[in-house]
Order: structure tokens, then sequence, then C-alpha cells
């Protein structure tokens, strides 16, 4: 495991330093050291949100042996990035006060994770039947909480006009890294980050039993449904945490899964490290690639990330879909 | 020969419909059990309660130590199952499949001891199942399916083994593989095998006792040539049934039309 771990560290390395190699106007190592540093804090931010989603990703599949979960599908983000945005109402604000949450980034994140939980307990809900989660019920459910927190968002936004520290609202509609972030917020997002992914990874080898039926996992001495409830709860923290400094970036818990599965198979001991890097990596990439897009006058301003990764995401999408419903087809003995 | 199962008035209901009523069984080390009955006889919620994943009324011992008394991780270093559709991931290997059985004995972070490939070596080794070992398990036949699945169970290196159902989607050559397979291995580990079995003759020819249920209840509890009473198994299947005598050889029966 460590040496997964370690490759995966290294893999993400070299696509970081390429990274900082890619300025708006020019390719190359940064000449002075302000450049450096404002590279570097970029280049981290989006290595750190990557990473949560990916890793959140790999969660959400394996817990609810669903191909296609990802923490921007299934709603977790946008609720999260709703609940971050509220957060700077001043009403809210004096709720955050009220429960005495010391710290503002502090605050800012346990409202995330609110909004977080608030999300996923819904489509739980909504989706199960019988006790049971319908995979395609879930994504849609899933898409309608989206819709919902989107809208709610573009209300509350309209009505309450400029908040009080308005600077790039609209991020956490669309999801993009944010340049503008306190030492306070990055830090906290950061531990929490940390802390929830050494703890998916304590339990990554039994939840590889989380794909058998319930009974067989029991009969391999793993308590399945207190290790879903686990892995539900701290996949949707370590989301709260990325998407509260970033909104809801969507698609990279669902492409870098997938990727790694394909480098490393389906063990989830192998597979989370590797997704993580892979979702570092390829956060980090597209960023550098929107600078650079923007610095070339291709776009007009500086593109929020997250448009990149749904243009990326969306076919990736409909090509998985399209993959299971072949794999349903077959199963079922219809050819196609 | 040392007792590894003990169950005493177990009962058990889903809701209000009683499915199990005062169940009395025991197993032994070195011996194959086979369960039989009808559809709906509660073959497969009993081994369900046997391994704690239903909870109903009265006493289930595994080694002198009451059910609730043993810890998953421990219950599953002694206690192996085999589910009537076993489930894998798509694109899972067979290596991952076998590593999987030595999941109660990981460490956190799920770190394996040298001793956890040793044993799915070995047991890879012992179905002659090595050259499958890198083979994705969605490319190798529904026979090969099972006895990965049966190589998992002993990669656990439990003391017991419970199977559901383990031939239903198997072929005659298959099942009967199987059978002989599961027989030489409670010889060769001294493990206590208990199967549910649809297939009455194939359960009289390969177990050394037979647990007969009926509407949740023991109806009769021993060897083939007890159990497999015509009218007996007439009055619980309800249809006629004729025995077949075989000499030095357990009966058999067909039914009678």
């Amino acid at each position: 495991m460590l040496a997964t771990v370690l490759a995966s560290v290294a893999l993400w390395a070299v696509v970081a330093a390429a990274c900082m190699m890619v300025s708006s106007v020019s390719v190359g190592w940064p000449a002075t050291r302000e450049i450096f540093q404002l590279r570097r804090e970029v280049v981290l931010l989006s290595s750190l949100v990557g990473a949560a989603l990916a890793a959140a990703g790999v969660t959400y599949q394996a817990i609810l042996r669903n191909p296609l979960a990802d923490p921007y599908l299934l709603g977790i983000s946008s609720g999260a990035a709703l609940f971050a945005y509220l957060w700077r109402l001043p009403a809210f604000a004096a709720v955050a006060g009220a429960l005495a949450l010391s710290g503002q980034a502090a605050s800012q994140q346990a409202f995330a994770f609110l909004g977080a939980i608030v999300a996923v307990a819904c489509v739980l809900v909504l989706s199960s039947r019988n006790g049971r989660l319908e995979p395609v019920t879930l994504l849609l459910v899933g898409v309608i909480v989206n819709a919902l927190n989107g809208s709610i968002f573009l209300l509350v936004y309209s009505l309450v006009g400029t908040l009080p520290s308005s600077g790039g609202a609209l991020t956490l509609l669309v999801g993009g890294i944010q340049t503008s972030l306190t030492i306070e917020q990055k830090l906290v997002a950061t531990i929490i980050i940390a802390v929830g992914w050494i703890a998916l990874l304590a339990i990554s080898g039994q939840l590889n039993a989380a794909a058998l039926q319930d009974a067989e996992a029991e009969a391999l001495g793993v308590r399945i449904q207190r290790l879903r409830w686990l892995a539900l709860i701290i996949a949707s923290l370590v989301t709260a945490s990325a998407v509260a400094i970033s909104g809801p970036i969507g698609f990279i818990g669902l492409i870098c899964p997938h990727l790694a599965r394909l480098l490393v198979g389906v063990d989830q001991r192998k597979l989370l490290p590797v997704a993580t890097a892979l979702g570092a990596a390829l956060l980090a990439s597209a960023d550098a690639a929107s600078r650079r897009l923007a610095g070339q006058g291709l776009a007009q301003t500086l593109l929020p990330v997250g448009v990149l990764t749904s243009l990326l995401g969306g076919p990736f999408f409909l090509l998985l879909l399209f993959q299971s419903r072949r794999r349903i087809d077959l199963s079922e003995g219809r050819s196609s | 020969m040392s007792t590894l199962l003990d169950v005493f008035g177990l009962g058990f209901s889903y809701g209000t419909r009683e499915v199990l009523r005062d169940v009395k069984l025991k197993l032994f080390a070195g011996e194959v059990v086979a369960l039989i009955g009808p559809n709906g006889s509660g073959k497969s919620t009993l081994i369900r309660n046997l391994i704690g994943v239903l909870r109903g009324i009265g006493k289930i011992e595994w080694e002198q130590k009451p059910l609730d008394q043993w810890r998953r991780r421990e219950l599953a270093r002694h206690v192996a199952y085999l589910s009537q559709n076993p489930l894998w991931e798509p694109g899972q290997l067979v290596i991952d499949v076998l590593r999987l059985g030595r999941a109660p004995y990981w460490r956190l972070f799920g770190i394996e001891s040298p001793r956890d490939a040793e044993v799915v070596l070995g047991v890879a080794e012992r179905l002659n199942i090595v050259d499958l070992l890198d083979r994705p398990m969605d490319q190798i036949s529904g026979g090969q399916r099972q006895m990965i699945f049966v190589g998992r169970a002993l990669v656990q290196e439990p003391r017991a083994i419970l199977l559901d159902e383990p031939s239903t989607f198997l072929d005659l050559r298959h099942q009967v593989e199987l059978m002989s397979l599961l027989r030489q291995l409670a010889k060769e580990r001294n493990v206590g095998v208990l199967m549910a079995s649809h297939d009455l003759n194939l359960a009289a020819t390969s177990a050394d006792g037979l647990v007969l249920l009926d509407r949740g209840t023991v109806v009769a509890d021993g060897k083939a040539e007890e159990v497999l009473d015509p009218e007996l198994l007439a009055r619980v299947y309800g249809i006629e049934m004729e025995r077949v005598l075989r000499e030095g050889k357990p009966p058999i029966v067909v039914p009678r039309l």
C-alpha cells in the first residue's frame, strides 16, 4: 500500500510541476518569487480540491455500488455550495455565531458539511425503496436536488443582491479555484480533507466488501451497515470541505475513479490513492488550461475550472451510462 | 469428533410470519451435512441465522460459545459463508476475490501479512486454479467461478463452511465435482460443511447426514436411509415419491409419475 501511495504522490508531483510552468502568457518556470508563490497557491489549491472530490467519488461508488456515483451528480456538492453561500448571509452568520463556532473558516466548513448531509439525506431517502437504492433513480434524484439547489442559490442571490463578502459568489454556483481565500480557510479545508482521506484509507480494505451482498460482507467480518454510514459521512465531509473553498466542481469524482480502475483494478486499497492523485493532477491541469485559454484570448475571462471539467465529464458520463446500459441489457439476456 | 455448531430451540419470524420454529441442529468437525426441504421451508433463513446476519430466538453456539459473544471478525475466522448467488465486481480479478477471504485477518489500512499471500496461493494450488488467478471474473465459466468462491471461503481458514445451494447454477459435472471437493475438504482439513440443497439425491450421495426442514421445523435428521422416507417426503413435498435402494450405497428417491 505504501508503494501505491508513494507512486501516486510521484504521479501528482510530476503533473503539478508541469502546471507550475503554465502561465496565462507563456510557458516556463516562474521568473520571480512572487509569481512562483502565486502559481504555487493555485496549483496546490486545485490539487487539494481535485484530490478531495476524487477520493469522495471512489468512496461513493463503492458504498452505493454505483459506478456513476459522484459527489456532484448526487447533488452533494451543490448542497454544500448552497450552504457555504448561505453562510455569508448576515442572518446565518448570526446563527453560526450563536452556535459558538469558533473561527470564520470553521463555521463555513460546518455549514457546507450541513448542506452536504442535508443533500445526501434527501437523495438517499427519496431514491430508496424498501431499503434498496435503485441506481438510476439515485442519479435522477441527484439531478433534481442539484437543480433545486442551483435555483435556491440564484433566488437568494437575486433577492439579497450583493452580499457583505461578495467576492466570487458565483464561484459557489459554477465551481472554480478562488485566489481570495484567507489562510484560515485554506488551513481548515486542508486539515479536514487530510484527516478524512486518511480515515478513508484506513477503511479502504473493508470497503472492498461493500461490493458484495450484505450477508457475504458480514461473513467476511465486516460490519457492512456501520461501514457504509461511516464512509458516507467521511466522504461527505471531505466533499463539503472542498466545495466550501471551490464551489461544486463536477465530474472529477466520476472520471478519476474510472481511470484509476483501468490502471490498478478494483481493489479499494490501491484505487483510493491512485484516484486521489489523478483527481489532484486532473484539476491542477484543468486549472492551468483555463489560465492558458484566457491568456491566449480564446476565452474572454478566466474560465471557472468547473466549466472545463464539465465539458470533459459530460461526454464521459454518457459513455459510462451507455456502457452500463449495455451491461444491464446483456445480463437480462437481450442482445444489444 | 468435536462439536462445531450446536443449535437448540431456534425460532425466527419475518414480522408476524414465522419462518423457523424450534430448530435443533448439530454440526461436527469433518462431516458434511445437507439441509434439504422445499422452497420456503427456511433453509436460507436458517443459514443466515447461523452466521448472525439474522437474529432470532433460541440458542446458537459455535465451538461452545454463544453466537452473540463472537466478534464479527473473530467469527469470520471460524465460519465461512457462501451465498446462493455470490457477487463480484465487473473487471475484478480472480486473485482479488480470493484475497478478500483474508479480510478477517487484515490489519488497519487493509495491510496484509506474508501469511495472507501464502494461504491464498496454497488454496489456489489445492483447487487447481493457479492459472486462473490473473483472469477477470467475468471471463471464466460459471463452474470455475463457483470454485473461486469456494476458494474464498477456504482462504478464511474456517472450521466450518456454510453454503446456500451452491450447485444451483452448475451443470451435472460441476455439481459432482463441487460435492466431491467439499467431501474431500471436510476430511482433509477437518472442516464441518453445512449446505442447503434442492437436489435430494446429490445430497444423499455426498453428505454424511441429512436434515429435512418443513415449514421451518426439522422433521427428520440422520442418515439418508432414515431421512429419505417416501412417506415423509410425500408429506413434505406434496408429491408421491419412490425410493430406489442401492447395494452398499445411500438410497435415492424419484418422483412417482
